[in-house]
């Protein structure tokens, strides 16, 4: 496959948050000390290669950044300190800016002032449609507070419209990262020619299923043990954050009620455990990232920094406009809910379709090409291994 | 000049993050008060892409020199005398004060950079302003240690009916090199040319050899030293000892053998190996029974010579008085279990390059079979010269603590020519077997190096392109996983044995004794010389000179090229009764008034 070498890819990867990796002598430790490296997936050598080549569109089509599992091992026992890792990550977010189509990942990526103002403008949007659609609990506040003590919630924002505007984002940012997988399927296996995928091999794939899904089993092998937690908590967060949508997106209804429920019920059961793992998981990951102690932490890219403090003040208003609520203060309940809105709606706009959320969606999906790949290669090999022994 | 106050010194960035650099505050303001200076710059103060700024910041202030100090200064002469003749004024009035170029390097050196600028300032090199005193010579030389470079050192000077005392900490000259089986790339027996030079080093009438000796403090002035040295008790006299042995072989003691590179076991009271000069036998007190606890004395009771084992014989100190001094204390090998993923120590058949060497030698544990640790009744892993144990396949790893930014940087030069050796040897022992090699980067520099990188590898060794990663055992075999780059593939590769190649690290004793020379050391422990591509063997310390391994990794051509180098600067030093004091010991006063005297004469003539 000729291509152009590119020499502005190195400028470019630096403002995705790529270190210096010119000391890199090709020795060839990351790859050996990979526990992800299998004969054909080279790991992360071959990235590093292409990066230092100036090879663009190999790097476009290169699946090898989303399988990392980022352990550090590579980064941890380089020779020339040159961070395999860390630029595995920087090609994750370049990777992410592939994708999609629009180019506003880009953009955003690049930098860090429109993301501010992006934010800003979205959250403002939101302020404005708020008020227009709800009412705000003034003169005589003991009609807002409910028989049980608790604020009228559904009376202050009524559900369904909340719903409504849950359901319009959803749909376009469903709509925005379908997309965005579909383009990643064309860059990886479309456009490669060495791998020709049959129809049937999509769904012969899927009997792997736990093989795809699951890759955490793989982690046992890395040599860092300290991981065991921060994937424990990562898993944590991921599901907690997962239960937490799924009860928003799908079942507000049941979930924002007027009504105070024992604390055993479900739905504050339910609730109390996800805010838990969001709490706990945020609190982990930022003192990690503040204390660089561990190898996948040491670097930070500024939307690392956005998506956790976003994550944290939408799981901090949530958790203050509970007690409001509970406790009987419908303005203070009206403007946290606000907040709550002003900061959760950015959060999921810029992260979903355009940075660091959208990972949720491409590595399992990357994990389900490279599988894909991988079965449809070795049964290529094994037919030619075959006709090789009859001859 | 005085009156006129024309002259801008411009300090260029010499800060680079370490502490120890020179202070910049105190020459800044020593500076300003010299006489000529009007005013002074910092990089701050001008920018450094615009000549035409600075132009017209020298006609504004009426300037008409320029002095450019700083660690390189040299690469912004070029914008200066651009600026000077934008302004006009003459562009040969740009001097440059260099401190590294004068060998000031760290804060220690703060008043010599003082003297550096000064000198600039008046216009006077600085060559001629530090005019180094004479002193005389005692013809005596210390040489301190006695491995290939020592002995060659000390060879070359007595040979020239000089005295040299040869210190030597162990008990027996020799060094690294008496441990080694065959040198590359000639593959000529290593003991073959060593032991005729430390025996003829052992017969020289000119040479005093002290072994198992220290230096312990070094007073006087280059010429003229006093060397206190320590000598410890060998515990057995050097007079009476006729090397029979029998001490050695009734001694209840046993440790683990310096020489054989712990592969084997020796006696407290021993010998380090059989060729050892001088041919005697000592006793190790650090393990000795008598000496620990008083009871013992076996050694006393068999030996044949009355009186000639002394067990509560004690250190004594002796002062010598030498001339000039060698120094030549060679270097360490990298501990090799630094590196968990490798295993050393774990796995009991992952051997360093040195315990190989000795596994190959015919004096060695298995006397010359190559062998692998196998557990005997006890429980102990000890090498089986067993042929069933000779291994079939054979990793050698490269760049162990060389070439790492985790460990040490630099490329420890000798690696992989010993490596390719070693490949050789056990090749040439064991014809069946596999060896691989794994390498970052071969590196054959030298004459007929390239050539026998090319032999060995027409010989069958594998040689692979890859740094391993780990080395885990499974049952009686090591796996090697590896990237084999050039063939693009994933190795995991079943051995029998994995070599590490261990890399050169100064000295144990490096930084003690350079203190106790005042000489420097580098930031890797290698010691300091004059200057790198010129003077390689004269340090900063008039009468102090370098040899060997300990001035930088080396192979053995280069050290024993480096000692005769050295002895030849010693021996310049007497032929003339003469010594340069080196300009490290001259004052600021000192360099102030010279300057002083010589800007009065050069304007007396202009």
């Amino acid at each position: 496959m000729s291509q152009r070498v590119n020499l502005d890819l190195k400028n470019e990867l630096f403002l995705y948050g790529a270190k210096e990796w010119n000391q890199c002598f090709q020795c060839g430790n990351c790859t050996a000390t990979c526990h992800t490296t299998e004969n054909g997936f080279f790991f992360p050598r071959k990235t590093v290669r292409q990066v230092l080549m100036g090879l663009k569109k190999s790097l476009q089509t290169n699946i090898d950044p989303w399988l990392c599992t980022y352990c550090g091992d590579c980064s941890r026992t380089c020779p020339r300190d040159a961070n395999p890792a860390e630029m595995m990550m920087s090609i994750r977010r370049y990777l992410i800016s592939v994708y999609d189509w629009t180019g506003i990942s880009r953009l955003l990526y690049k930098s860090k002032a429109l993301e501010i103002a992006t934010i800003l403008v979205l959250a403002l949007i939101v302020m404005i449609l708020y008020l227009l659609y709800t009412i705000f609990p003034s003169g005589d506040t003991a009609q807002w507070i409910g028989s049980d003590g608790g604020a009228l919630i559904n009376k202050m924002a009524p559900w369904k419209r909340i719903h409504l505007g849950d359901w319009i984002m959803a749909g376009g940012l469903v709509l925005l990262i379908i997309t965005n997988v579909f383009y990643m399927w064309y860059k990886i296996i479309f456009e490669d020619k060495s791998v020709k995928v049959r129809f049937i091999d999509y769904f012969k794939v899927l009997l792997l299923f736990p093989k795809v899904f699951f890759p955490e089993k793989k982690y046992a092998k890395c040599d860092e043990k300290k991981l065991f937690l921060y994937w424990s908590l990562h898993l944590f967060l991921a599901l907690s954050y997962a239960m937490m949508f799924t009860i928003i997106v799908f079942f507000l209804g049941w979930f924002q009620t007027d009504k105070v429920l024992p604390i055993l019920h479900p739905q504050r059961l339910l609730g109390y455990i996800s805010t838990l793992g969001l709490f706990v998981g945020i609190i982990y990951f930022y003192t990690n990232r503040t204390i660089k102690n561990m190898e996948n932490s040491k670097y930070s890219h500024f939307t690392d920094w956005t998506f956790l403090i976003l994550l944290f003040l939408t799981t901090l208003t949530g958790i203050l406009l509970h007690f409001f609520r509970i406790y009987g203060m419908p303005q203070l309940t009206y403007i946290t809910y606000l907040i709550h809105l002003m900061v959760l709606v950015p959060m999921l706009t810029i992260e979903v379709p355009f940075s660091k959320w959208s990972h949720m969606i491409y590595r399992p999906f990357s994990l389900y090409f490279a599988h894909l790949k991988r079965m449809v290669l070795l049964k290529h090999t094994l037919i030619m291994d075959n006709s090789t022994q009859q001859n | 000049m005085d009156e006129k106050k024309s002259t801008v010194v411009y300090f260029c960035n010499t800060f680079n993050g370490d502490t120890d650099v020179i202070n910049i505050p105190e020459i800044l303001a020593y500076t300003e008060k010299l006489s000529g200076v009007s005013k002074v710059w910092l990089p701050a103060d001008i920018s450094l892409s615009d000549p035409e700024q600075v132009a017209r910041k020298i006609k504004m202030n009426n300037l008409t020199r320029i002095v450019i100090a700083g660690s390189n200064p040299g690469m912004y002469k070029s914008l200066f005398s651009k600026s000077m003749v934008l302004s006009g004024n003459n562009p040969e009035d740009v001097f440059l004060a260099g401190f590294t170029e004068h060998g000031a390097l760290n804060k220690a050196d703060t008043p010599r950079a003082k003297a550096i600028v000064a000198c600039a300032v008046f216009g006077v090199p600085f060559e001629i302003a530090a005019v180094h005193e004479e002193l005389s010579v005692n013809p005596d030389t210390l040489v301190i240690g006695g491995g290939i470079a020592g002995i060659q050192a000390s060879l070359e000077i007595a040979a020239s009916k000089n005295k040299v005392y040869l210190v030597e900490k162990s008990g027996t000259i020799g060094g690294h090199m008496a441990m080694f089986d065959k040198t590359f790339p000639t593959l000529d027996c290593a003991a073959c040319i060593l032991t005729p030079k430390m025996v003829e080093i052992g017969q020289h009438p000119y040479i005093k050899l002290m072994t198992y000796c220290e230096v312990q403090d070094v007073k006087g002035v280059p010429g003229n030293y006093t060397v206190k040295i320590l000598k410890k008790a060998r515990r057995m006299s050097l007079a009476t000892c006729i090397g029979c042995g029998i001490c050695s072989e009734k001694c209840p003691v046993k440790t683990t053998s310096e020489f054989d590179a712990g592969t084997t076991l020796r006696k407290a009271a021993y010998i380090p190996f059989p060729q050892a000069v001088p041919n005697k036998y000592l006793i190790d007190e650090s393990v000795c029974t008598y000496v620990l606890s008083g009871k013992c004395g076996v050694c006393v009771k068999v030996c044949p010579v009355p009186g000639c084992i002394n067990l509560d014989e004690k250190d004594e100190v002796v002062e010598i008085d030498v001339g000039n001094i060698i120094v030549a204390i060679g270097f360490k090998t990298f501990d090799a279990s630094k590196f968990e993923q490798f295993g050393y120590g774990k796995y009991p058949n992952v051997l360093t390059s040195l315990e190989l060497e000795r596994l190959i030698n015919a004096a060695g544990p298995t006397g010359g079979k190559i062998a692998k640790r196998v557990q005997d009744k006890k429980g102990n892993w000890v090498f089986s010269p067993d042929e069933i144990y000779s291994p079939k396949s054979v990793a050698i790893i490269h760049c162990i603590g060389s070439r790492d930014e985790n460990y040490n940087k630099y490329c420890s030069k000798v690696c992989c020519m010993y490596s390719l050796k070693l490949a050789h040897l056990l090749k040439e022992k064991l014809p069946d077997s596999e060896i691989n090699e794994y390498y970052i980067d071969i590196r054959a520099y030298g004459k007929g190096y390239e050539e026998f990188y090319n032999r060995i590898k027409n010989e069958g060794v594998n040689i692979i392109r890859g740094r391993p990663a780990k080395v885990e055992q499974y049952g009686n075999d090591l796996i090697v996983r590896c990237e084999d780059i050039e063939r693009a593939r994933m190795i995991e590769q079943k051995v029998e044995m994995v070599i590490l190649a261990v890399g050169t690290e100064p000295n144990t004793d490096s930084a003690k004794i350079a203190k106790l020379l005042g000489i420097t050391v580098d930031a890797n422990g290698w010691f300091n010389e004059y200057n790198y591509i010129s003077d390689p063997v004269n340090t900063f310390t008039g009468g102090i000179v370098i040899a060997g391994v300990c001035q930088g990794p080396k192979d053995i051509p280069d050290s024993v090229a480096q000692a005769s180098a050295a002895a030849s600067r010693v021996l310049q030093s007497i032929a003339n009764s003469r010594i340069t004091n080196s300009i490290k010991d001259l004052s600021l006063e000192q360099i102030e008034t010279k300057v002083k005297e010589l800007s009065k004469q050069l304007e007396g003539q202009l």
